[in-house]
């Protein structure tokens, strides 16, 4: 190809794909009003700049618009939101994927110490860590002391735990809770039920992770 | 038969064959025409045009076709990794919503006797209440099915279309950034999620 089209290709081509990368924000036009709208874009656009996925983002402004928030706490949320995904970004590392990013930022939020999520990383680089993570932000969201949860949840899958026995978990200690049992009570009893249940020593946080279970 | 470089024989033998041999005019040249003539191996021959540079006319239409092309596999990319693209999986029971491999149906359910209407908005649907109505079963039981990726999703359910109602049998999600109470669902690699609860 000579120097002319392939200049033309290119520029085309820089033209195009911001386009692409842009239609995320496209999904606010008319959800909301245009000054928030640019804000939120604005935002949108830094966070995918700086290597944050955009679409829970774009997703929180939205949410924000079906309530009826107003314009100002639309973009505090968002601001707040991206602030959370580059605080997952940090400790979870790079190569962390979108749902790992928002679960979390969710765990952060509810108050997991950077530590836990820092370790749970650093013990299982290769693992998905959502439902984990997840799982910890539902315990604390459900009254369970944040250091009792990360430290139920790392135990549990320093044992090997599967996903679904997580979840499990989770609800164990919901239904306890909701029977009247003290929230970090109800999570540490459920621990040693999931020791008992799995013939394994549920090792203290410091402990080497044994092998995995295989499914 | 046996001889030595002193045999006067070998000798002359020797010295004629030491004489140039004279070649006719024009041999060199009628040599490398043959062999010009002769066709080159097909990997050679490949390996030839692909290194050769070559000048290509491209009409600006085609240009534009190309960035066309490259635009439309950038959006397929994208819709592709959007939550909810992906295959169904089999729907579980009113209370238990299973999830399986990369994309499962999750069914939400909400027990709402008196409710006249009920949608579900969410992480999933671009919080557009309009694009996941729920169906009125037996007894007050609404439900729908949507299919999610892998993930942890935010949703609440809006009952009469103005009222937005949490699940009662889900998790909330940490901070109400918008004054109104939220579910979470997360969808694992392969496990169990219930949500789904009554008013």
């Amino acid at each position: 190809m000579n120097a002319k089209p392939l200049m033309l290709a290119l520029l085309l081509g820089a033209l195009v794909l911001p386009r692409a990368a842009r239609a995320q924000t496209q999904r606010l036009t008319g959800r909301l009003p245009e000054h928030t709208r640019a804000e939120v874009a604005a935002l949108v656009d830094s966070a995918r700049g700086a290597g944050l996925p955009a679409d829970p983002l774009v997703n929180k402004a939205l949410e924000g618009a079906s309530k009826g928030a107003d314009g100002a706490r639309i973009v505090a949320a968002v601001r707040a939101l991206a602030g959370g995904l580059a605080r997952a970004r940090a400790i979870l590392g790079a190569g962390a994927t979108e749902p790992e990013l928002v679960a979390g930022a969710a765990a952060l939020r509810a108050g997991a110490p950077p530590a836990f999520v820092e370790r749970l990383r650093r013990e299982y680089p290769r693992e998905p860590l959502v439902v984990p993570l997840a799982v910890m932000a539902d315990l604390v969201a459900r009254g369970v002391p944040a250091d009792t949860a990360a430290q139920s949840v790392l135990a549990l899958v320093r044992v090997g735990v599967r996903e679904a026995e997580l979840v499990a978990f989770r609800h164990s200690v919901e239904r306890d809770i909701a029977l009247g049992a003290p929230a970090g009570a109800a999570a540490a009893i459920r621990v040693n039920a999931a020791e008992r249940d799995l013939g394994a020593t549920v090792l203290l946080p410091g402990s080497l992770p044994p092998r995995p279970r295989k499914p | 038969m046996h001889g030595s470089a002193d045999d006067p024989l070998i000798a002359r033998v020797a010295d004629a064959l030491r004489q140039p041999v004279p070649l006719a005019p024009g041999f060199d040249a009628r040599v490398m025409a043959a062999v010009r003539r002769s066709p080159p191996s097909l990997p050679l021959r490949a390996w030839t045009w692909l290194r050769e540079p070559r000048v290509v006319a491209v009409s600006p239409l085609g240009v534009l076709a190309m960035a066309a092309g490259m635009a439309g596999l950038l959006v397929v990319g994208a819709v592709s990794r959007e939550p909810g693209a992906g295959s169904r999986e089999p729907r579980a029971g009113s209370q238990e919503l299973t999830t399986v491999a990369a994309a499962a149906s999750v069914t939400f359910v909400l027990v709402a006797p008196q409710a006249r209407s009920v949608a579900l908005a969410g992480d999933f649907n671009d919080w557009d209440a309009a694009r996941a109505l729920m169906r009125r079963e037996a007894s007050g039981l609404w439900t729908v099915d949507v299919p999610l990726t892998p993930g942890r999703y935010r949703y609440v359910f809006v009952v009469d279309g103005r009222r937005f109602v949490a699940d009662p049998a889900a998790p909330r999600a940490v901070g109400d950034d918008f004054g109104t109470p939220t579910s979470v669902v997360t969808i694992g690699g392969g496990g169990t999620h219930a949500a789904g609860g009554s008013l």
